[in-house]
C-alpha cells in the first residue's frame, strides 16, 4: 500500500513537473495568460468602478463598501480568475479526446484524469506564483484593504476549487467520445463560471434571491468567495460554506464523471490511431 | 500450449451518420440522422506464441487497425473474446498495460517539448520502474539503435527516422512482453527502415516478446514475419507463414512481354503449371519482340491475393 502511494507520489509530482516545463517552454503564452491577460482586465474593471462611484451618492458606499474595496475586488479578481479556471488544459483534454491522442494515455497505466490534474495543478501552482506579485504589489501601493494574514487559506480554498474545475473538464472532454466538435461547451462552461463565481460583479451586489442562490453553489468558492475573504466582504464562514459547497459539487460532478467516462469508452473508436 | 495472445470471434460494427450532399439534406440532417453499420471485423481468430512477430497486412479499411486497437485494449469488441497475457484487453487493467506496448507509426508517443531522456525519466515513473534499471536499458536500447548523441535533444527537434528510434526505446523501456507495433517504418528512408528492422530481429531473438506488426512495407513482413496474418473486408483471409504462403500461392510466375509496334509492356501472372497455355496463347496475340519470366515478388503475391479476396466477397 505504501509502495502504491509512492509510487502515485512519484508519478504525479513528474506529471506536475511536464506541466511546469512545458509551459515554460512557451514564454509568450504563459507572459500572455499569467499576466498580460488578467491585468487588461483589471484595467478595464478599475476604471468601470472609478467611473461608477464618481456617482454615488454622499455616503461614498455601494452595497455598504467603500471604493477602495471594490478597486481591491478589481485588482484581484481576474488573477484569481485565470487561476480558478482552466482553458489551455480542457481544449487539450478535449482534442486529445477528439483527436485520438488520448490512445497513448489509454494503453499506459495511468489514469486520463490524473494525468491532467498532475499537470493542471502544476501549471497553476508556476501561474500563482508568477502571476500574484501583480496584485499583491498593486495592493500594497494603493494602499488597498487586503488581509494578507487570510491569503493561505484562501489560497488552499482555490487549489480545491481547481479539483472541481478539473473535474468539469473532464466531463466536458468526455463529451468528445460522443461528439466531434465541443469547443463551443468549453466557452459555454467558462463563460457561466465567470459570471456565478463573480468574477465580473460582486456577488453580494447582485438581487438578493440570485446571490444567496449563487452563494449556495460551488461556482462562487473559486473567486468571489476567496476574494471576499481576503478583502473583508465575508468572514470564515463563508470560507468554511464554499469548502462544504465545492464538496458536494465535487460528488456531483464525480458520478457525472464517471458514468460518462465509462459510456464514452465503450463507444470509443480509437480515432486517428 | 499457452499462448500470448488468443482471439476468438472477435469482431467490431462501427456506427457511422451518413448524409446526402447539399444544405437541404444538411438540414434534414440536424434533426433526424440517419445511422450506417460498418463492419469492421468480422470473427477473427487468431493465436499468437511469445518471441513470433506477426505480420498483419490488409489494404487500407481492411480491419488490421481495429484488430490491433481491440487487442491493445484501446476499444471494445462488439461480439466475441480475447486473451492477451491472461487478461481481457479492453478492461485496461494495470498489470496488463504494463505488460503491453503499442507504438502508432504516425502518431508521437513520446512527449514533443521536452528532450527524450526527460521522456524516458517520465516513462520510468508512470510504469514504476527501478530508475537505474530504467537508464542502464535506455542506454542499451540507444546503443543497438545507434543514436545516443540524440537523447538529450528535444524530440521535436529531431528527424522522423530519429523521433521513431526514440519512439522505440520509449515503447520497449518497460520490457512489454506483448508489443503492438503500427506502421513502424512509415515515411523512414531505406536506410532507417533496415536500421529498425535489424533492431527489432535482434530484440526479439533476445527478449522474447509476441509482437503483431502491420506494415505496408512487405519488405518488413518478409524480413520479420514468423506468421502471416492476411485479412479482408474484416476477416482473417490467411493464417500461416511467408514460407507456407508463397509456396501454396497459385500466382507464382510473372511473364512480361511487348508485341511488336507497341510500346507497352503487359504482364501475365500464372501458375507453373499453366506455362505451356499461358505460351500458347501469348504466340496468337501478336508478334512478341520482348518477352521475360519472372518470379512474383511476395508484395505482388500479396496485392493480388488480397485483390483476389477482395473480389469474391
Amino acid at each position: 500500500m505504501k509502495t502504491q502511494f509512492t509510487a502515485f507520489l512519484k508519478r504525479n509530482l513528474a506529471l506536475a513537473r511536464l506541466g511546469i516545463v512545458t509551459n515554460l517552454e512557451y514564454r509568450f503564452n504563459f507572459i500572455i495568460d499569467a499576466f498580460i491577460q488578467p491585468i487588461l482586465s483589471v484595467g478595464i474593471e478599475v476604471l468601470l468602478w472609478i467611473a461608477i462611484f464618481k456617482t454615488v451618492d454622499a455616503t461614498g458606499l455601494i452595497g455598504g463598501f467603500g471604493r477602495d474595496s471594490y478597486l481591491a475586488y478589481a485588482v484581484w479578481a481576474p488573477f484569481l480568475g485565470r487561476i480558478a479556471i482552466s482553458w489551455m488544459y480542457e481544449s487539450m483534454m478535449v482534442e486529445e479526446v477528439v483527436s485520438g491522442s488520448i490512445n497513448t494515455i489509454l494503453t499506459r497505466p495511468l489514469s486520463f484524469f490524473e494525468y491532467y490534474l498532475s499537470q493542471t495543478l502544476g501549471y497553476k501552482v508556476i501561474t500563482t506564483v508568477f502571476s500574484m506579485t501583480v496584485p499583491i504589489a498593486f495592493s500594497l501601493f494603493f494602499d488597498l484593504p487586503v488581509h494578507y494574514e487570510r491569503l493561505p487559506a484562501a489560497f488552499i480554498l482555490v487549489v480545491y476549487y481547481i479539483l472541481l474545475v478539473h473535474t468539469m473538464s473532464f466531463i466536458v472532454s468526455t463529451l468528445g467520445f460522443y461528439l466531434t466538435r465541443v469547443r463551443s461547451f468549453t466557452l459555454l462552461k467558462n463563460l457561466s463560471l465567470m459570471l456565478l463565481g463573480g468574477e465580473l460583479v460582486p456577488i453580494d451586489l447582485m438581487p438578493e434571491n440570485l446571490s444567496s442562490i449563487l452563494l449556495s453553489l460551488p461556482f462562487s468558492s473559486g473567486v468571489y468567495v476567496p476574494l471576499a475573504f481576503i478583502t473583508g466582504r465575508g468572514d470564515w464562514d463563508l470560507l468554511y460554506r464554499g469548502f462544504f459547497n465545492i464538496s458536494w459539487g465535487l460528488v456531483v460532478a464525480g458520478i457525472l464523471s464517471y458514468f460518462l467516462w465509462n459510456r464514452g469508452v465503450r463507444e470509443y473508436t480509437g480515432t486517428g490511431a | 500450449m499457452k499462448y500470448a495472445i488468443e482471439a476468438k470471434n472477435l469482431g467490431r460494427v462501427y456506427k457511422t451518420y451518413s448524409k446526402k450532399e447539399g444544405i437541404i439534406n444538411s438540414l434534414k440532417g440536424f434533426y433526424n440522422r440517419k445511422y450506417t453499420e460498418k463492419v469492421a471485423l468480422k470473427n477473427a481468430n487468431l493465436k499468437i506464441e511469445a518471441g513470433k512477430i506477426v505480420g498483419l497486412v490488409g489494404s487500407n479499411g481492411a480491419g488490421k487497425t481495429t484488430l490491433l486497437k481491440i487487442l491493445s485494449g484501446l476499444i471494445h469488441p462488439s461480439t466475441g473474446t480475447a486473451n492477451v497475457l491472461g487478461y481481457e484487453p479492453w478492461k485496461r487493467d494495470n498489470e496488463f498495460l504494463k505488460q503491453i506496448s503499442i507504438l502508432l507509426g504516425q502518431k508521437n508517443q513520446l512527449w514533443w517539448d521536452i528532450t527524450p531522456l526527460d521522456s524516458y525519466s517520465l516513462l520510468t515513473k508512470i510504469y514504476d520502474l527501478d530508475p537505474v534499471r530504467a537508464k542502464k536499458r535506455v542506454m542499451d536500447l540507444a546503443n543497438l539503435l545507434q543514436c545516443e548523441q540524440v537523447l538529450d535533444t528535444q524530440l521535436r527537434r529531431l528527424s522522423l527516422g530519429e523521433r521513431m528510434k526514440m519512439e522505440i526505446i520509449g515503447s520497449l523501456l518497460h520490457e512489454p512482453k506483448v508489443l503492438f507495433l503500427d506502421e513502424p517504418t512509415i515515411g523512414l528512408d531505406i536506410v532507417a527502415q533496415n536500421s529498425i528492422r535489424n533492431f527489432l530481429e535482434k530484440y526479439v531473438k533476445e527478449f522474447q516478446p509476441a509482437i503483431i506488426l502491420t506494415s505496408h512495407y512487405m519488405d518488413d513482413i518478409a524480413q520479420l514475419a514468423d506468421q502471416l496474418l492476411l485479412i479482408s473486408q474484416g476477416e482473417i483471409v490467411y493464417d500461416g507463414n511467408v514460407e507456407h504462403f508463397m509456396q501454396t500461392t497459385d500466382l507464382k510466375k510473372k511473364l512480361i512481354y511487348r508485341l511488336k509496334n507497341s510500346t507497352e509492356e503487359k504482364e501475365i501472372v500464372f501458375s507453373s503449371q499453366e506455362l505451356t497455355q499461358v505460351l500458347s496463347d501469348l504466340a496468337k496475340a501478336g508478334e512478341v519482340v520482348d518477352l521475360k519470366v519472372e518470379e512474383v515478388d511476395f508484395e505482388d503475391a500479396i496485392h493480388r491475393f488480397l485483390e483476389a479476396e477482395s473480389g469474391t466477397r
